[in-house]
């Protein structure tokens, strides 16, 4: 047998086989592939249909009312003050959570004895549900025999105590904070891996040319901690537009409309009073505002250099 | 450095700074674990022991009523929100890997367009998808029953789950499933006999990250699982606060009892839970 008849026969046995994994690559894929395709995009497709229809009460209508929902949605105050809400969450809580995080991850980085201990109970909050989150808080800030008024009273700073989350000025202030000690835990997990990732060599530079812990921080370490800052800040905006579960059970949205943000609206509107085409375009609205910001940090994550490769 | 002699040891006595560096790591980590504490100490207390101290003080007799109470009220949700979230995270799982197998070591093109598609899934808010999911599963008649939970977690799980297999398949060399090719196994065998004996850590990581997501959750709790006896512990635990007096003990025991299988899979499998963030947030 010569070489071209050995390389003839192996280059068909080859195709044979990428036509055969062919078909049991698709069969292989199948299911998650229809799960996503059904659950994630025929949902968000079928949902912007509702939010064009005339839907309301239980039995679905399909009646097309172009974009009258939208128009109705952008001169409704209720809504127009769920949108503010959220900017307002993005606000405080975006960088109160990557300063807090960035702090945390400072202090442990000083060779910190037990630093695993401290780790975990920072990690601790985050990984809690919301649920008990939000429970736990009520329990904080309820005002009359609550955690923090009593903690507060019996250390001489009862002047410090206050309405908390029932203060309709600073509602949406303290609920920042509560999801601040939530998150704080997990941006400093990721500083510190991105800390723990700069060369020694470059902090030793800095030592030599003789700067301040402070000023390696400041000029060395911060610096280079721009691909961390980026994916916290995009993992907390996301976040903070689609929290739901910790001010339902916090505030429910109150008092008033203090706190209540677009998810909780879109919630109440449908659930509770019914209307169905409306609460999807609140949806539709929220889902768009998430797109604008995803899109972009998967494409410069994975787009890119994936495709060059491919 | 200040020296003082102790005996014939030399003691050094801490710079401030270090002082300063201690005092506020104690501080932060009395601020993580405050809420929790009080929950406790709150639950130990009766009702009576509960106006005549303040939350942070340990209870003078300790008593075990109020979690008596609680897991009375919330059992069976317990129970229910265990039927499903087990079956979920292993299906999710199971999807997750393989549709993350496929993606990395199955060379075709439109896998990475693929693979962002499914990915979005993350990010996506569940309020945009709700009204359509709730028409599905009373479509497919299961509407109220566990099942209906069952098959939402896996399906909203797949894009995570994928995205934790992908990272780690990644790192795995290319000559393993080539040389299986040239034996001659096709994908199935491949991803049987090769890809799933090397993938326990990501399994681990994996199952850690959805046990917590779908036990945690509350949305896809509220909207399908009806008023019957279905409901998830997350929504049980929210109607027990409904109740006209407001038993804090009470409430607090209940939240409890629903933190501990979480709290148990961070306190035993933590390091997982902790990789399963990262991938979660240098990738996702």
């Amino acid at each position: 047998m010569n070489i071209k008849k050995i390389t003839t026969r192996f280059k068909k046995k080859i195709k044979k086989i990428i036509t055969r994994d062919k078909i049991s690559t698709i069969l292989f894929l199948i299911i998650p592939i229809v799960f996503v395709i059904i659950f994630i995009y025929i949902c968000i497709i079928w949902n912007i249909v509702v939010s064009l229809s005339d839907w309301e009460g239980l039995r679905p209508s399909y009646n097309f009312k172009d974009f009258g929902q939208y128009i109705k949605l952008f001169t409704n105050k209720i809504f127009l003050t769920s949108l503010w809400n959220n900017i307002v969450l993005i606000l405080i809580f975006v960088p109160g959570s990557l300063a807090m995080g960035l702090f945390l991850a400072i202090l442990l980085d000083q060779k910190v004895r037990r630093e695993n201990v401290f780790k975990l109970i920072y990690l601790f909050p985050f990984t809690l549900s919301f649920v008990v989150t939000g429970f736990l808080w009520r329990w904080m800030y309820n005002i009359r025999v609550g955690v923090l008024n009593t903690l507060l009273e019996s250390i001489g700073l009862g002047f410090l105590s206050n309405k908390w989350v029932q203060d309709v000025d600073f509602a949406m202030f303290w609920v920042c904070v509560v999801l601040i000690w939530q998150y704080s835990g997990y941006m400093m997990l990721i500083f510190l891996a991105g800390i723990r990732s700069i060369p020694e060599s470059h902090i030793m530079a800095a030592a030599v040319d003789g700067a301040s812990s402070f000023q390696t921080y400041y000029r060395v370490i911060i610096p280079q901690l721009k691909a961390p800052i980026f994916t916290g800040f995009v993992i907390l905006v996301v976040f903070a537009l689609k929290a739901f579960d910790l001010i339902f059970i916090l505030t429910g949205g109150g008092p008033g409309y203090a706190t209540e943000i677009l998810p909780i609206t879109m919630y109440k509107e449908v659930f509770n009073k019914k209307h169905f085409a409306y609460g999807s375009a609140i949806a539709t609205v929220l889902f768009l505002l998430i797109m604008i910001i995803v899109i972009p940090y998967l494409y410069s994550t994975y787009g890119g250099k994936k495709n060059e490769r491919n | 450095m200040k020296e003082i002699k102790i005996g014939s040891k030399k003691m050094r006595l801490p710079h401030p700074t270090r002082v300063l560096l201690y005092f506020l790591l104690i501080f932060f980590a009395f601020l993580a674990l405050l809420p929790l504490w009080s929950a406790v100490m709150t639950a130990l207390k009766t009702q009576e022991a509960l106006i005549y101290s303040n939350p942070i003080q340990p209870p003078i007799k300790p008593s075990l009523d109020a979690f008596g109470t609680a897991f009375n009220k919330l059992r069976i949700p317990i129970l229910n929100s265990l039927t499903f979230t087990i079956p979920a995270t292993i299906l999710s799982c199971v999807l997750g890997s393989m549709t993350g197998y496929a993606l990395t070591k199955v060379k075709f093109r439109g896998a990475n367009t693929i693979f962002l598609l499914v990915i979005v899934g993350i990010f996506i808010p569940y309020q945009a998808v709700l009204i359509p999911l709730v028409q599905i599963i009373i479509e497919l008649g299961i509407y109220g029953e566990i099942s209906a939970l069952i098959l939402t977690h896996t399906a909203y799980g797949v894009p995570i789950c994928t995205l934790l297999f992908k990272s780690f398949y990644d790192s795995i060399h290319d000559s393993l499933i080539n040389a299986a090719k040239i034996d001659g196994a096709g994908i199935w065998r491949t991803y049987i006999h090769v890809i799933l004996p090397l993938s326990v850590t990501p399994f681990v990581v994996a199952a850690v990250f959805q046990f917590t997501q779908i036990w945690n959750d509350l949305l896809f709790g509220l909207v399908l699982s009806g008023a019957g006896s279905n409901q998830p512990a997350s929504v049980a635990l929210l109607n027990l606060q409904g109740g006209f007096v407001t038993a804090w003990n009470v409430q607090m025991a209940g939240t409890l009892w629903y933190t501990i299988p979480s709290l148990v899979v961070y306190l035993v499998l933590g390091k997982y839970l902790v990789k399963g963030f990262m991938a979660g947030a240098i990738k996702g």
